[in-house]
């Protein structure tokens, strides 16, 4: 095993360097590309000064050098073994073990190293967020849409996880900006970054009134979400149903009334229907875990509000509530394509499963068929859901370029857009290099979890 | 609709029965026929775009004299456009090999190019106001119009105030059925327009993948041994690198021209097609009618693109399919991010607009976002079905089942 990994990991060092290697190629082969003059050029500065500048970039990056003298300048710089480079930018004594430099960025003027340390948490923590919710949701609907395959909800999850897919993820973030977070529409949630700047002094958790106003949040937080919980879990089908749109509807025209006042109109007809129908359809979903799920969510959201009518004190909402609050947005809209696209893998794998021998032994020799699906077909099923986990990365790394711009996140994907829009070199290289490499890490967890998972894995 | 026209000429005798029988299984599929209907639609909205959304009329009387702005003022591109429809017309009708038809078609079309470029010079200078202040003169007999009489590029610089204004909201006369974006150009014109370059973008991309793909992942899966090592390290590079941040080094580097960006998202996004091909190949290299073939003495490229090309083909048509849909996303978001084109009308850069100022302007995330998600959605049913039909196992038990 040790050595399984050991050769996985020395087959990653060529595929880094080819990394390093194709994205130098395309700056080095760009019209212009970048010299010490296209990087002073538009500067309003003397002609010493100028010639100055130049010659100190010149030095610093070797960027009079040929192209490949440059690359391997570069590649000395970011390597923890190599030739330490003295501060007139000559190399000096060979060295196994120095800090490996990234260079500073034009742009910022600042290290890359401390930008990337500032940036690189933020877009961890977007999709750290991510990923378990989107194996959660998927697996849920897999499961469900492959044991009642050909039925309505496989039919209808199937033409929805396809367009769901199909949706471009600047429109759900732009249309979840446009209504949800702007003056014209429902100001719900906040149009930019990751923390208001008065919750960073506030307390950690929200802060009420007094002891009176906790106890009150607790106990209508706790009442509305268990009820809610034992409804969705223990009702029958058609309670399910009616309370469910009962609730939407209400749902609905209150949504309508904090748009356009409480006097009946056509906007609150048409969101109460809409919602009506959702919550309804939500409530009647065959899938357990995911009416619990739905109902928890509802229920924790309809006790604040309760609690808020009922005139529980609430001095300020502390910075979890603040960091959650503006993470709803960004999140959704950076999973909801994973989503789609895992839990129709889920749904045919855990088919393609259901239809082999050893499930089909399994029936045959009396095993029910719930046990069949999760203690037989499932644990098979899982092992596509690995493999792709090691893509998922990438394109969730993709995902936050666009979710960072934008929700206005300072995170790196963000960063990557400003560095290449103004051919910010050292900064590119970095992004470019940082994003490879976490792919790369990727790779290896997935290759370590299906190691674990599957024992047909040979180790040599 | 390269993949579907060589699908419908399915005449050559060696896979006349396969194509024919994929083609009908994909026809039965609703989603497929909604897919193609759609693409359908904007194929012959973006051929006849300059006459659909213009601002030259199509045909006026001045002072007694007749004629066509619209037709003088076609640019190169949009006869090229033209020819090439009418060429795939003609050519689905005449009984040809898919490959004939495939060949005859992009030669006919470089020619058609070759000619327009070199004949075809509209006036330098467009001035789109004349006719609108010839017409308030009260000089024009008769008129007749374009449908929506707006350009994708007027800016109605005649009129006083022209900014972004809400559909059917301009008060002067003007009639923008979904509004006008931010330069106040007609939103309608300028998605008509836009067409064009979702379809080049999703079409020539994917080409240009696909042939790098296929030549890397045939010669891998056909040598193996060290060949297939290096390659496959080739495409796990490509592969590591997420295909958004190389994309964004491309654009930034190498300047915004349309035609560069096909062949940069083409660069980056080979890697799955080598993949298949090679997988495919692999499989096919040991069976006796490909042994028979190197027996023969037949050349490299006949062995492995007459004979066992035709015989992979089907995963790497899904796979294209697919491939369309994320080339038109990925141009999209590269517009979206402002490193698109600079004038050009194009539907991520309007949706880019929609957030752009303070405010929110539904419209211009409505109508292009929803352009981007039908089309991405087209091709995605189109390539779902199209597994479906070439997948024999899924074939089965769906026909059982559903």
């Amino acid at each position: 095993m040790l050595i399984y990994l050991l050769r996985r990991v020395a087959l990653m060092i060529p595929t880094l360097f080819g990394i390093t290697i194709v994205v130098f190629v395309v700056m080095a082969a760009a019209p212009g590309g970048i010299s010490a003059q296209s990087l002073v050029d538009g500067t309003n500065l003397e002609p010493e000064t100028r010639q100055a500048l130049e010659d100190y970039y010149n030095r610093l990056y070797g960027l009079d050098q040929p192209p490949p003298v440059q690359y391997l300048r570069w590649l000395n710089n970011i390597s923890p073994v190599g030739f330490v480079r003295e501060a007139d930018g000559s190399l000096g004594t060979f060295s196994l073990w120095k800090a490996p430099d990234l260079g500073v960025s034009f742009r910022y003027g600042r290290p890359v190293t401390d930008l990337l340390a500032e940036r690189l948490p933020i877009t961890l923590l977007l999709n750290l967020l991510s990923i378990p919710l989107i194996y959660a949701v998927s697996i849920a609907i897999g499961v469900q849409a492959a044991r009642a395959r050909g039925g309505r909800f496989d039919v209808a999850s199937n033409v929805l996880l396809l367009g769901l897919w199909s949706v471009p993820t600047m429109l759900a973030g732009v249309l979840f900006i446009g209504f949800f977070a702007s003056e014209q529409y429902w100001r719900w949630f906040p149009t930019a970054g990751l923390v208001r700047r008065e919750a960073v002094d506030q307390t950690f958790l929200p802060w009420l009134g007094g002891p009176g106003d906790v106890l009150l949040l607790a106990v209508l937080i706790g009442a509305s979400t268990a009820l809610l919980v034992w409804a969705a879990a223990c009702a029958p089908t058609r309670a399910r149903r009616l309370g469910g749109a009962l609730l939407g509807g209400v749902l609905g025209y209150l949504m309508a009334t904090d748009l356009h006042g409480p006097s009946p109109g056509g906007l609150h007809l048409l969101l109460a229907l809409c919602g009506a129908f959702a919550c309804g359809a939500l409530a009647g979903l065959p899938s357990a875990f995911l009416r619990i799920a739905f109902a928890g969510g509802v229920g924790l959201g309809l006790g604040v509000g309760l609690a808020r009518v009922a005139g529980v004190e609430i001095v300020h909402g502390g910075y979890l509530f603040d960091r959650g609050w503006h993470l709803v947005l960004p999140v959704i809209t950076l999973s909801y394509g994973g989503l789609a696209f895992l839990a129709k893998l889920t749904r045919s794998s855990l088919l393609e499963n259901m239809a082999a021998d050893y499930a089909r032994t399994a029936r045959a020799k009396g095993v029910a068929e719930d046990d069949v699906l999760w203690r037989h077909v499932f644990r098979n099923s899982l092992l596509p859901l690995i493999t792709v986990s090691a893509t998922l990365l990438p394109s969730l790394l993709a995902g936050s370029v666009i979710v960072e711009s934008i929700f206005s996140i300072d995170g790196m994907g963000k960063l990557a857009v400003e560095a290449v829009q103004t051919r910010d070199r050292e900064l590119v290289l970095s992004v470019t290099l940082i994003s490879g490499l976490l792919t790369l890490a990727g790779y290896l967890l997935a290759d370590i979890a299906y190691a674990i998972v599957d024992p047909r894995v040979s180790y040599d | 609709m390269t993949e579907t026209a060589s699908l419908h000429g399915g005449r050559a005798l060696r896979s006349r029965s396969w194509s024919r029988q994929v083609l009908a299984a994909l026809l039965k599929r609703l989603g497929a026929r909604i897919g193609l209907v759609w693409i359908a639609a904007l194929v012959l909205v973006a051929t006849f775009a300059p006459f659909i959304a213009n601002s030259h009329p199509l045909y006026m009387v001045v002072d007694g004299a007749a004629s066509s702005p619209a037709l003088r003022h076609m640019e190169p591109l949009d006869w090229v456009w033209l020819c090439g429809f009418a060429l795939a017309v003609v050519l689905l009708l005449l009984p040809l090999k898919a490959w004939q038809r495939l060949l005859g078609w992009l030669l006919g079309v470089a020619a058609c190019a070759a000619f327009a470029y070199a004949t075809v010079s509209p006036p330098a200078l467009t001035i789109y106001e004349q006719y609108r202040e010839l017409e308030a003169d009260g000089r024009v007999e008769r008129l007749i119009r374009a449908p929506i009489p707006y350009s994708a590029k007027d800016y109605l610089r005649d009129f006083a105030d022209t900014g972004i204004e809400a559909p059917l909201a301009a008060g002067d006369g003007r009639v923008h059925w979904l509004g006008t974006e931010e330069n106040g150009a007609d939103v309608a014109a300028r998605m008509i327009h836009a067409a064009r370059i979702a379809l080049g973008i999703g079409f020539i991309a994917t080409g240009i993948a696909l042939l790098i793909g296929t030549l890397i992942g045939g010669l891998m899966g056909y040598f193996s041994g060290v060949v297939d090592i290096i390659g496959m390290r080739l495409v796990e590079i490509f592969e590591a690198i997420p295909t958004l941040f190389l994309l964004l080094t491309f654009v930034a580097f190498f300047g915004r021209s349309i035609y560069m960006m096909m062949i940069i998202i083409g660069i980056t996004s080979w890697s799955g097609y080598a993949r298949y091909v090679r997988a495919e190949f692999l499989k096919l290299r040991e069976q006796d009618f490909v042994q028979a073939a190197v027996a023969c003495g037949l050349p490299l490229w006949s062995i492995l693109f007459r004979h066992m090309l035709p015989n992979g083909i089907a995963p790497l048509l899904v796979a294209a399919s697919f491939g369309v849909a994320s080339a038109i996303l990925a141009e999209a978001t590269l517009s979206f991010l402002g490193l698109g084109l600079v004038d050009d009308p194009s539907w991520g850069q309007m949706l880019n607009q929609a957030v752009q100022s303070s405010t929110f302007n539904w419209w211009l995330a409505v109508f292009p976002g929803g352009a981007i998600f039908l089309t991405v959605f087209a091709y995605n049913l189109i390539g779902e079905a199209l597994r479906d039909a070439v997948d024999p196992h899924t074939q089965r038990t769906a026909g059982g089942a559903s």
